[in-house]
């Protein structure tokens, strides 16, 4: 078993080159030949939060420049989330050619996808912040703690994302149905309410979904200026576990197939 | 020292009748058990155990869809097979699909180090070949230029070029021979044959038996994926020849 485990981990290694290949594809790919080229990942989402700070927050009539804060701080995990989940769907379904032609270890797509969406994460979240900076919100100290934030979404978001793209190659409409399960997800998950302002009949569901300590992961560092709670912090890097050892699980047990049923 | 052994491989393909499975279907498959698969099963390769050693210039043949192009797929482990063993001792290096992993809006440039890194080349092996990748494609104008704005011909040489630049243990090939112009092609021809005289084992698939016969010591006759004879050259062709024409 331990073989197995670092002969995977090693080839995984050996292929960083394609890996980096890859990411690259996509991070440069998506915007080439646009004016404003990359620049695009960091004023998409500041004028999509913009947009929905203006409306939620006369919606909901509170201060604006708090529930900006507020709706960041929701919506930098939320969106890595929902990207990993949908865009690993086609992990390997838009990369059928090369899989049916030459053996890459087939790890790299999904993790590809994950890493690549990273980058772009974490540069929309520094312009961000550079932004709340600038319009004179507070950072107080407990930022330090938001890498661990970063490492405990990836890992939690990646374990998805790999279930997500080895299934899809088996049943094609998981496609359709992740995008509908996140747009229902999105109004389980407290990204643009408090998590204890839901009562009544849906707030155990909102319990029950694992993506409330990654969003206090990052709302409490940014948004209340504390450090996240040790029981906040346990259990996101129980899910993460859990979620990255199940992934992998999974996709080394059904890797040998995806080639027959692409 | 390269060595391939092969032990009884399989490879099984599933042909499904109208379409891909859909959910729905799986989860109406669990409530009928019963009912009549939406796919049958074939076996593309079918118990095939052979060994190939080093000095082996192995020609592949057989008539179209007899597993051929399955049987080095699966050396190269596009298709692993939980039926039967592979095992490979020495650097392979497919060369199955020219070009495969291009991407249309990367310039020449770019293509070689995602193409490059793709077909196994390190980053510092892609920055010492790429000069002559460049000079052997006749690239030098256009190589900053995205790739989908190249003629078929410029595409094939840089490709050609880029997946001949090194020399594996061990060679695999489908159907070779590149486009070009004929000043290239006779290049080409040149180059793919010093490859194969340094390739420890060579193996290809071909449907050209002038090919075949000059290239090779051994030749292996697949049918319905079967092995159906191995040897010599002369003996296997004569014997695939005539079972050929019998046939039709």
């Amino acid at each position: 078993m331990n073989k197995y485990i670092s002969s995977r981990a090693l080839e995984v290694f050996h292929a960083r080159d394609v890996l980096r290949q890859l990411v690259r594809q996509q991070l440069i790919l998506r915007y080439r030949r646009t004016a404003l080229g990359y620049l695009w990942t960091l004023v998409n989402p500041l004028l999509m939060m913009t947009v929905m700070a203006l409306v939620f927050s006369s919606l909901f009539k509170v201060n604006f420049e708090e529930f900006a804060v507020f709706l960041f701080a929701g919506m930098v995990p939320w969106s890595y989330f929902n990207s990993v989940s949908t865009q690993s769907a086609h992990a390997f379904i838009n990369n059928e050619g090369l899989i049916k032609k030459i053996y890459i270890p087939k790890l790299v797509f999904p993790l590809s996808i994950s890493v690549a969406l990273m980058i772009d994460c974490i540069l929309s979240f520094a312009a961000l912040l550079m932004i709340i900076v600038i319009v004179g919100g507070g950072i107080s100290w407990a930022v330090v703690t938001l890498p661990i934030s970063f490492v405990l979404l990836f890992l939690f978001s990646f374990g998805i994302g790999l279930i997500a793209s080895v299934m899809t190659v088996f049943f094609r409409d998981l496609q359709y149905v992740i995008i509908i399960a996140m747009q229902g997800l999105f109004f389980l998950t407290p990204v643009l309410y408090k998590h204890d302002a839901l009562s009544g009949k849906v707030a155990w569901l909102v319990g029950l979904n694992p993506l409330v300590p990654f969003i206090e992961l990052f709302r409490a560092p940014l948004y209340r200026g504390v450090v996240p709670e040790v029981n906040i912090i346990i259990g996101s890097f129980l899910w993460a576990l859990f979620s990255v050892l199940f992934g992998l699980f999974y996709f080394y047990r059904q890797e040998k197939k995806i080639v027959y049923r692409l | 020292m390269s060595k391939i052994s092969i032990d009884n491989l399989s490879i099984r393909f599933r042909v499904y009748h109208d379409r891909s499975p859909s959910l729905k279907d799986f989860v109406a498959s669990i409530f009928k058990r019963r009912g009549k698969p939406s796919f049958t099963e074939f076996l593309a390769v079918n118990h095939v155990s052979l060994e190939f050693n080093s000095g082996d210039r192995v020609g592949i043949v057989g008539h179209n869809g007899a597993g051929k192009s399955t049987l080095l797929k699966a050396l190269c482990r596009v298709y692993e097979s939980d039926e039967g063993v592979v095992r490979i001792e020495g650097r392979l290096a497919p060369l199955l699909e020219i070009g495969a992993g291009f991407h249309p809006e990367f310039t020449g440039r770019e293509n070689i180090y995602l193409n490059g890194s793709i077909l196994g080349y390190t980053q510092e092996q892609l920055k010492e070949i790429e000069p002559e990748v460049i000079s052997f494609a006749e690239l030098e104008d256009f190589i900053d230029t995205p790739v989908k704005y190249y003629s078929t011909g410029m595409y094939m040489r840089l490709a050609f070029s880029l997946a001949t630049a090194m020399h594996p243990d061990i060679l695999v090939l489908d159907e070779i021979f590149a486009g070009g112009d004929a000043a290239f092609m006779e290049r080409a021809k040149r180059r793919m044959y010093e490859m194969i005289d340094r390739a420890n084992i060579m193996i290809m698939v071909s449907h050209d038996h002038v090919l075949v016969r000059s290239l090779c010591n051994r030749v292996v006759w697949l049918d319905h994926g079967k092995l159906v004879a191995d040897g010599h050259p002369d003996e296997v062709m004569d014997l695939y020849l005539r079972g050929t024409n019998s046939a039709e």
